[in-house]
Formats: structure tokens, C-alpha cells, sequence
């Protein structure tokens, strides 16, 4: 066992003094949590542009109203080009033009016309919808204004007033949106916060990554003859492995950790109960570490390992549900992610946080990866012996 | 005679049609230093990696210390000390710290390991850059690093392949004397080498190597009891050198006369005593010698005797 550390340790303190590990161990995935999160969370809110080309009490009720929308950001343009500049270049996701007579036409009981600017996707879609819905909604205003003004002989900014006052109590009829589908899975996922699926996945992701690229250090003790010399000492192949794999271990589980903690402190991220998260990240650690390990032995250059470590690390993170969540997968697809082990890694973590599962509850998963290590480290041993002793 | 530290029998390795070690045997008593001797490509490292247990033999035994030895086994491993033909060391690491390393995986505790690796430090020669990263050291203190990770456990059997492969001439006597110091102390050593004169000085015994094969062993003297006890005399001659191989021939003690470009190349027994005679016999055959050079007969000699071609082809 302290030939096992030994080489644990040495491995740690290499990888350590290498400046680079330390920023895609600690900085990076922090980083690429932030971004997931920021961009495809819950939490984001897309912003409308806007060019009031004249001015007016209608005028203003309309922006008023935009600006009071809770899931849309407003945003000013001084001039209409401006407007559409910023929506050709993703500054905002819509762009609304109040022309200058809009106040005077509708006053006087003239139609008149708001353009909307917008690049042709979803959102866009969405927005405009939402948009001509605020219109319509002061249209309805000006047009009872209108309506009372005519019977009552009143003028129309007095009518709009009241009209103004008396629009929140008048019936209105609603339509309760649902989506199609799952509806057990539409509420598991309602439930997640802004960074959450994207953190877990991320977890995964990296801490894979992390490992295959560690096999270049037992490629690079084979080349350096370390590993070999190591086997003319009382020391035999799979104590070499063994300490290998700690050193690998060692480094997935602090990143792992390192990642848990740094989300929960930096974007409130919810891992579930904490002995089940750590188990978790332990048993993907030894998965990962086997995995490295096993490429390590197998691979003669660390060029070789690098290019294919993050082609089987991306592939089998994209199959596994790191980029995508795996429910949403086809039947069949579902059924392949269940041979890597990122899917049980993450199924884990959505069983503790989606499904309140405890500890108990992704025992299944545990003993899954646990095999997975297994099998990867057997075959690590015999194909490393194998390479060092013929 | 003490007894045996170890003992190869039968060894023998192919790899695809090649067979680089062919029925190897050889034995080293404790306290003996044994080189084998033999060009690049003979299957000196080959054999060495056999012995220490790094490379699996296709047949054939290595005991060590009284254990055998397999690429499993730990247990004989303790008793070698192995320095490889190519540095094996971490760079990134410092010299103490790569002894270090390797201390543990001899199984060496606390205080005797720290103790062992200030000791090697100073035999190497490193103490005063002993927390330097190796990467920064000359090419001749990465070799003495190489060595004194052998050392570090005060093996009773050190194998040395090529140490002095690459090395400057500095760091070449320092190696040479090392083991030189380390044999007098009582360690057996097994060196491998291309280079004669290393052999001469290093061994007990030699073992001669080629192509996988033991061809000859023995001490110096049997060895070069193998070609006969003849000197080899080298004569440069101003002109007329067929005249005066001819009339060298003459001479009893003489077995054999090659003329070439500028000089005369003489195989003779006893050549302190036959010089003085074979001077006279080429002046009366009018011939001037410029220059005389005896050699008398090594290792080099013998290889050329059993394999026809030079140590160093």
C-alpha cells in the first residue's frame, strides 16, 4: 500500500507542477458551468429593442407596458438603424418601431402600423407574439376609449383614462398553457434551477476529459523507461497500476469536488443529499481514472491519446447525456447511453435532485459504475504488464 | 570460491523470426563483477531485461539470491539493483526527489531511506544540486542519477547495461571508477558493454557475446589463452615492405606476416625478446623502419579470433 501511495504521490506532485492542468482542472469548468447556465438555464430573459420614433401618452403606455412584461428585458434605440444593428448582431432578440404618429393616428381614430424587426428563429417567434399581444392589449384601451367618448360626447384622453382605470377589473378571457408530452418529465425539469442540469452535466463531462487526458503521465513515465524501471524494483504491474490510477483518482476527485463546491457557492447549484453526491463523484473518479489508466496502457504516444482521449471523451459524453439530457433521447438512444457511464452518473444525480432521491436510491448506480472501474482496471493491469515485460 | 548471487540457464528470447538470445548461460559468484562483452545488437540487453525480470524468456531459469525470477516476482527483485542503458527519470522531479521515489518502492522506511539518499547524493556527486530539477542537469549527471537509483538500496547484485553509452570522458572514468569502488566493496555487478578496454579493466570474467550467443568465457587471461599468447607487432616502413615481410619470416618466433600501405603488420610469440632481431632482419633487407607499436593480445583480439570481424562493426 505505500508503494500504492508512493506512486500516487508522485504522480500528484507532477501534475501539480504543471501550470496548465491547473486551469482546465479548476478554472475552465467553472467557466463553461457559467456559460451553460447563463445561455440555456432557466434564467434567461431575452430583450426587445425599441425606437419610439415620436412621443405621446400612448406612446409611453406602450413602452410602460413592455418594460412591465417579467420575462422580457427592454432595451432603447436612439435611431431606427441602430435598432436593427443591434438586433443583426444578437444584441437583442427583437426589435419593435413605434412610428412617430402613432399617437396622433390612433387619437384621431386612424390605424396605424408598428414594425417589428427580428432574425428569423424561435425566439423571435416567441417574442413577436408576445409583443402583439401587449399591442393588441392597448388597442382594445383606445378603442373602448373611443367607443365611450362617441356615446358619452367626453373627449377621448378623459375616456382613455378611465378606460385606463377600469381595464385590470374587466373579465378577461385566459388560456392556461401546457406542453405536450411527458408531463411527470415537464415538472422534474421545472423544478431545476438556472445552472443546475447544466452543472451536473458538466461534472461528468470534465471529469472524464480530466482522466483521459491523465493517461498522457503514464504514457510519458512508459516513454521516459520510469515505469519499466519501476517493474525491476520489488514492485510488481498492478501495484505500478494501482498507484497510477490514485493518481489519477486523486486528481478527478478534487476536481470533482472542487466543482460541486464552486457551484453551490458561485450559482446556488443543487447536487442533492451531499453523501449521495459524493459517492457519486467518488465511484465516476474511479471510473475515470481506470479509463485513463487503461488508455494510457494502450497507447504508445501521448499526440495519439490526446486526439482520440477527447474524441471517445466527447463522443461518450454526448451519448451519455452531458450535452443533452438523455430523456429526451429516442427509446433506442436511451437504451446505448446505458453502456457508458456518464448516463449512470447522471441518472444519479437526477434521481437525488429531479426525483428527491437519497442515498439508497442510487445505490443501483454506484454498484454499475463501480463495475465499470473493475472491468477497466482488470483490463488496464493486463495489457500494461503486457507492454512493459515483452 | 563464494557461492552464487546468480545463475542463468538456458536463456533464450525471439521476437517474431529473430532470435536475439539463444540458450544463454552464465553464473556470478557474490563479490565477482562479470561483463558481457559484445557489439550493438548482440543481445546483451536483451539477456540483462531476462535477468532482472523485465522481459518474460520464452525459456530457460534466472535465480537470483537463491530465488527464481520471473517478470511476477518481487520478492528477488530486492536483491538487484538495475540501471538501464537509457536514463529512466523523472525530469520534472529533483534529483532527491527521484531517488527518493524509488527508495520507497525498494521498500525503504523514513529515516533510512533520507539517510541512503544523502548518502548516494554524495557517491553520485549531486548533493550540491540534490533539490535541482533533473531536467536541468548535464547529460553526465543524468547517468550518475541513473546509477545511484541502483544503488540506492545497497544491492548485492547492481546490472549496469552500458552506463557509459553517450558519456563524456569525465563522466565515463567517474562511472569506471564507481563500480570500480562499489566491486571492491563487495557488491557483484553485472556489466554489459561494446567497449573492450571497459571489460578489461571492470571484469573478473567476461562473457563474449554475438548474435544471442555465448561464444566464450572465462577471465581475461583464459580468453586470450583462447588466441594464443602472440603479440601483434606494427611496423611503419619508408618503402619496400614485400622485401622485408619476406625476410621477417625467416624468424622462428614469427607465425605470421601481413604487408599493407606504409607497414607491416607481425604476429609473433614473444615479441620484447624477438624485437631486437626482427629491427636487423628489415634494415638487412634495406628496409627503413619509421615507427614500432607492440600489442600485445586483448579481448578485441579474441572477438576477431572467434566471430572474424572487429568488436566495434
Amino acid at each position: 500500500m505505500k508503494k500504492v501511495l508512493a506512486i500516487g504521490l508522485v504522480n500528484a506532485k507532477r501534475f501539480v507542477r504543471e501550470k496548465a492542468n491547473l486551469f482546465f482542472v479548476f478554472v475552465f469548468p467553472i467557466l463553461i458551468v457559467l456559460l451553460i447556465g447563463s445561455f440555456f438555464g432557466g434564467g434567461f430573459n431575452p430583450t426587445v429593442g425599441v425606437y419610439a420614433a415620436g412621443e405621446g401618452s400612448l406612446t409611453e403606455g406602450l413602452l410602460s407596458a413592455l418594460d412591465g412584461l417579467e420575462n422580457i428585458d427592454v432595451r432603447t434605440y436612439s435611431t431606427e438603424a441602430e435598432l436593427v444593428d443591434g438586433v443583426q448582431r444578437g444584441a437583442v432578440q427583437g426589435g419593435l418601431v413605434i412610428p412617430v404618429d402613432y399617437d396622433q393616428s390612433l387619437t384621431s381614430g386612424e390605424s396605424s402600423q408598428v414594425g417589428f424587426v427580428a432574425r428569423p428563429d424561435q425566439t423571435a417567434i416567441l417574442l413577436r407574439q408576445t409583443i402583439e399581444a401587449v399591442i393588441q392589449e392597448q388597442g382594445n384601451l383606445v378603442r373602448a376609449a373611443r367607443f365611450a367618448a362617441g356615446h358619452t360626447g367626453g373627449s377621448f384622453a378623459d375616456s382613455l383614462a378611465v378606460a385606463r382605470i377600469v381595464a385590470p377589473a374587466s373579465q378577461r378571457v385566459g388560456v392556461t398553457y401546457r406542453e405536450a408530452g411527458d408531463d411527470s418529465l415537464t415538472a422534474e425539469f421545472s423544478g431545476l434551477g438556472t445552472f443546475d442540469l447544466g452543472a451536473h452535466q458538466e461534472l461528468v463531462l470534465f471529469m472524464f476529459l480530466t482522466s483521459l487526458a491523465g493517461s498522457a503521465a503514464l504514457i510519458q513515465t512508459r516513454q521516459l523507461g520510469v515505469a519499466r524501471r519501476m517493474l525491476s524494483t520489488p514492485t510488481g504491474t498492478g501495484t505500478i497500476l494501482m498507484g497510477e490510477t490514485l493518481g489519477r483518482f486523486n486528481v478527478a476527485m478534487v476536481q470533482g469536488l472542487y466543482i460541486v463546491l464552486g457551484t453551490v457557492l458561485l450559482f446556488r447549484v443543487d447536487w442533492g443529499d451531499p453523501l449521495g453526491a459524493l459517492a457519486l463523484v467518488t465511484a465516476f473518479a474511479l471510473v475515470g481514472a481506470a479509463a485513463g489508466i487503461l488508455m494510457g496502457a494502450v497507447f504508445s504516444n501521448d499526440s495519439q491519446a490526446g486526439g482520440l482521449g477527447v474524441l471517445i471523451g466527447l463522443g461518450l459524453a454526448a451519448v451519455g447525456g452531458c450535452m443533452v439530457p438523455i430523456e429526451i433521447f429516442p427509446e433506442g438512444m436511451q437504451t446505448i447511453a446505458k453502456f457508458t457511464p456518464h448516463a449512470w452518473a447522471i441518472d444519479g444525480f437526477s434521481e437525488m435532485v429531479r426525483r428527491d432521491g437519497t442515498f439508497v436510491d442510487i445505490l443501483p448506480n454506484l454498484a454499475v459504475l463501480a463495475g465499470f472501474a473493475a472491468v477497466l482496471m482488470l483490463l488496464g493491469t493486463w495489457r500494461l504488464h503486457r507492454v512493459l515485460t515483452r | 570460491m563464494a557461492g552464487n548471487i546468480l545463475e542463468a540457464r538456458g536463456l533464450r528470447k525471439s521476437f517474431g523470426d529473430l532470435v536475439a538470445v539463444d540458450g544463454v548461460d552464465f553464473h556470478i559468484a557474490e563479490g565477482e563483477t562479470y561483463g558481457l562483452l559484445g557489439p550493438n545488437g548482440a543481445g546483451k540487453t536483451t539477456a540483462i531485461s531476462m535477468v532482472t525480470g523485465l522481459l518474460e524468456k520464452d525459456s530457460g531459469e534466472v535465480v537470483v539470491a537463491g530465488r527464481s525470477i520471473t517478470t511476477s516476482s518481487t520478492d528477488a527483485k530486492a536483491a538487484i539493483g538495475y540501471v538501464p542503458q537509457d536514463i529512466a527519470i523523472y525530469p520534472d522531479l529533483s534529483a532527491r526527489e527521484n531517488l527518493d521515489f524509488f527508495g520507497r518502492l525498494y521498500g525503504m522506511n523514513g529515516k533510512e531511506r533520507s539517510a541512503r539518499v544523502g548518502e548516494v547524493l554524495e557517491i553520485i556527486g549531486l548533493a550540491d544540486r540534490a533539490d535541482d530539477r533533473s531536467e536541468q542537469f548535464s547529460g553526465g549527471m543524468k547517468r550518475r542519477l541513473n546509477i545511484g537509483i541502483g544503488l540506492l538500496h545497497s544491492p548485492r547484485l547492481l546490472m549496469l547495461d552500458e552506463p557509459t553509452v553517450g558519456v563524456d570522458p569525465q563522466s565515463r572514468n567517474a562511472i569506471l571508477e564507481s563500480v570500480e569502488r562499489l566491486s571492491q566493496e563487495g557488491m557483484a555487478v553485472l556489466y554489459t558493454t561494446h567497449y573492450m578496454e571497459e571489460a578489461e579493466r571492470l571484469c573478473d570474467r567476461v562473457g563474449i557475446i554475438d548474435h544471442g550467443k555465448i561464444l566464450a568465457e572465462g577471465t581475461r587471461a583464459e580468453l586470450v589463452a583462447l588466441v594464443g599468447q602472440r603479440d601483434r607487432v606494427r611496423m611503419s616502413t619508408n618503402d619496400r615492405t614485400e622485401a622485408a615481410a619476406e625476410a621477417l619470416r625467416s624468424h622462428a618466433a614469427v607465425d605470421e606476416v601481413t604487408a599493407s600501405d606504409g607497414g607491416l603488420e607481425v604476429l609473433v610469440r614473444g615479441a620484447a625478446a624477438a624485437l631486437p632481431r626482427l629491427l636487423e632482419l628489415a634494415a638487412g633487407a634495406g628496409v627503413g623502419v619509421t615507427s614500432v607499436e607492440v600489442v600485445e593480445p586483448n579481448l578485441e583480439a579474441v572477438f576477431l579470433h572467434l566471430t572474424g570481424k572487429a568488436l566495434r562493426d
